[in-house]
């Protein structure tokens, strides 16, 4: 999920930085006081998720968890998540520096349009709805990373579709087990602490 | 309850100690370049391309790797020498081997080719008797060694791959630190406004 140094062309590791300070710039803005430390436990979360291998075949992938950070925070993701891969490549080499922002990019991005997509229906209803919405969103911001990833290498010089589906299908088991724990944080909230929804979705 | 329950599933969560990394290496092997490739989950890229660059960009020869992950290559020319392999999916491995080193191998190939020295119990001096060795031992003994060593250096790149608690208890502590800091900021603006 981690693009590395090298594996892509100039032209898109700037984009990707660019658009990644834009994504930060906007989430820092609606980072209101009360949202902070939400903020910090999702970026701790997503630290730490990376480290979570799910042993695929002769591969394995990890653990993300961008969905439930985007559909607790809306953009503030975007800051939360790139302080997370920055630890990340600092710490555990995963991705690199000058690919950061495609990083970030790559899966905040998905993060926001879950929220935006399913923000709202996640707030409705009874908890358990509101937790099939969830984890609907969790499958789809891994899905939605897969396919930014693909076309990041795409427009490298890769060919999109199969690297698409390579990255895809090796996230499946990853939407799955994303989908459930989203669903069961997003019913625990649910129960123990409606107005969080109420107030993160969007207007 | 639910809490507990969600905290202890939480902590017993095995954290293994590998990351989705490429290794790539690359040592001198008797009068030729040996290298190694793979993912630091201890998977090996088998019949991977390994192009080889020089200096200053042009393509100095392509080798594939075998069914371990290794691949050999024979330096003609003593200049830095690039390896690089696309293990696709945004995995791309990139080694290079300085000049001095390739030089290194190309001059003790050179060496063995001509004359391999006898040492000559001539001198009375000698104290210690040096069982002269022909070309073939050599290669056998350095065969050997490199055989043993190879586990090592696989055991060593794997260590140097390893996420151990420090690291994560760290980066745990730089976020708190970094909103900590966020949230102090914002609790200011928020007193001052």
């Amino acid at each position: 999920m981690h693009i590395v140094d090298g594996a892509l062309s100039n032209p898109v590791v700037i984009g990707g930085a660019i658009a990644a300070a834009g994504g930060i710039a906007v989430g820092l803005k609606s980072l209101d006081l009360d949202r902070i430390p939400t903020a910090g436990v999702l970026s701790a979360s997503f630290f730490v998720a990376s480290l979570i291998h799910v042993p695929i075949g002769p591969s394995s992938v990890h653990l993300i968890l961008n969905g439930l950070a985007g559909l607790l925070l809306g953009w503030a993701a975007f800051p939360a998540l790139f302080v997370g891969l920055l630890l990340q490549a600092v710490f555990f080499g995963f991705g690199g520096l000058t690919v950061l922002g495609v990083n970030t990019v790559n899966i905040a991005l998905p993060a926001v349009l879950a929220w935006m997509i399913f923000g709202r229906m996640i707030g409705r209803g009874s908890p358990v709805q509101g937790a099939i919405w969830g984890g609907i969103g969790g499958a789809f911001s891994i899905a939605a990373t897969t396919a930014f990833v693909a076309l990041s290498l795409a427009l490298s010089g890769d060919a999109f579709l199969p690297a698409a589906k390579l990255v895809f299908f090796a996230h499946i088991p990853v939407m799955v087990i994303e989908a459930v724990l989203t669903g069961f944080a997003v019913l625990l909230a649910r129960r123990v602490k409606p107005e969080l929804f109420l107030r993160g979705s969007p207007a | 309850m639910k809490h507990l329950i969600l905290i202890v599933s939480l902590v017993f969560v095995p954290l293994p100690a590998l990351a989705h990394k490429v290794i790539a290496g690359v040592f001198p092997a008797g009068d030729a370049i040996e290298g190694e490739l793979g993912f630091s989950n201890g998977d090996m890229a088998v019949d991977q391309d390994v192009i080889v660059y020089g200096p200053d960009g042009t393509e100095l020869g392509r080798t594939i790797t075998d069914a371990d992950g290794f691949f050999l290559y024979k330096p003609t020319n003593p200049v830095a020498h690039t390896f690089t392999a696309d293990l696709g999916a945004g995995h791309v491995a990139k080694v290079i081997m300085p000049a001095e080193e390739v030089a290194e191998i190309l001059g003790v190939a050179a060496e063995v080719e001509h004359a391999p020295d006898v040492v000559s119990p001539t001198d009375g001096t000698a104290i210690v008797t040096v069982a002269s060795l022909s070309d073939e031992e050599r290669q056998t003994i350095a065969q050997a060694v490199r055989d043993e060593l190879r586990p090592l250096r696989r055991e060593i790149a794997a260590y140097r791959e390893k996420n151990d608690m420090q690291g994560i208890l760290g980066g745990i502590g730089y976020i708190i630190g970094l909103f900590g800091i966020g949230f102090y900021i914002a609790a200011r603006k928020k007193m001052s406004a």
